[in-house]
């Protein structure tokens, strides 16, 4: 790789790929409550409260962001949730 | 009714009746067999492809309760699509992984234990059963499952279409006020009865 020839137009394909991406939870009437807590509190080792709060705004609110990074890391958050039954989807942070 | 507790050696345990743990049986062996389907056409696939658990496939599994258990990860069709190629195989194997831990620690009991040095006390026709702390996550989201797909079936949430004209609350109502006489009561009573034990689970786990 040749260093400094990196031109604008480089620059900002690499800025857009750097864009946070987000993982939203949306409400489901059938998962509990306790049991959505629990399950953020395994997969994403938040504390008890944080847990509760996230899960208490996908009931409000119909939906939250649970997690933010990498396409690639938020593609992992999603499966993970799929695989303990929440629903969840992931999109570009600026269209949140 | 069943639900789970801890005993003194801190042990979580249920002591489940054989008729309750027939009904757990029955639905996560259908559960299993809904995860399995559409495998038979593997042989038709890539094989390269289904060695590393891609999928040729992109569209939305047909059955409704499939589409509930593997929802699109994407608003658009087409990265949907392509993430459920990559990753739809992979997740069906682990949702049978949690069905089939409760469905092997139900039946590996079914057989009746003759009088034995237990000190505790079990009715005739029930039988007691210890969750290992390291499954305990599985059981908590296989019984999830099984809400998720009676649910479908008793038209409780939904899709994203579907949701915004769906009255969770009514439909509740609806099945509390309905018939013993009407088949869709008993569905309706066993799916209440999953999310007493997921509950029951749960307070054991996370004392508050």
């Amino acid at each position: 790789m040749a260093l400094g020839t990196a031109t604008k137009s480089d620059s900002d394909t690499d800025l857009k790929a750097d864009r946070p991406w987000v993982c939203v939870v949306w409400d489901d009437p059938v998962n509990l409550m306790t049991y959505v807590t629990h399950v953020f509190m395994v997969l994403f080792g938040y504390s008890k409260e944080k847990a509760t709060e996230l899960m208490l705004r996908v009931h409000v609110e119909g939906r939250a962001q649970v997690s933010s990074g990498t396409r690639e890391e938020m593609e992992r958050d999603v499966q993970r949730l799929h695989e303990y039954g929440l629903w969840a989807t992931l999109q570009r942070d600026d269209e949140y | 009714m069943s639900s789970f507790g801890r005993d003194e050696n801190g042990e979580i345990s249920i002591v489940i009746s054989t008729q309750e743990s027939q009904v757990l049986i029955n639905l996560t062996e259908q559960l299993l067999e809904l995860l399995s389907q559409g495998e038979s056409l593997a042989e038709h696939q890539d094989p390269l492809l289904h060695l590393v658990g891609i999928s040729d496939s992109d569209a939305l599994p047909e059955d409704p309760v499939l589409r509930r258990l593997f929802p699109d990860a994407y608003e658009d069709s087409a990265s949907a699509g392509e993430f459920r190629r990559y990753t739809e195989y992979g997740l069906r194997e682990k949702k049978k992984a949690h069905a089939r831990i409760i469905y092997e620690a139900l039946t590996s009991q079914e057989e009746p234990e003759e009088i034995s040095s237990s000190h505790t006390p079990i009715d005739k026709g029930s039988f007691k059963l210890i969750i290992e702390s390291s499954q305990i996550l599985d059981w908590l989201s296989g019984l999830n499952d099984l809400r998720l797909a009676l649910a479908v079936r008793l038209g409780i949430g939904g899709d994203k279409s579907e949701r915004e004209s769906i009255d969770t609350e009514a439909i509740h109502k609806k099945y509390e006020l309905m018939l013993e006489s009407d088949p869709m009561k008993a569905v309706y009573a066993v799916y209440s009865w999953i999310g007493w034990l997921q509950q029951s689970l749960l307070e054991e786990i996370s004392p508050s």
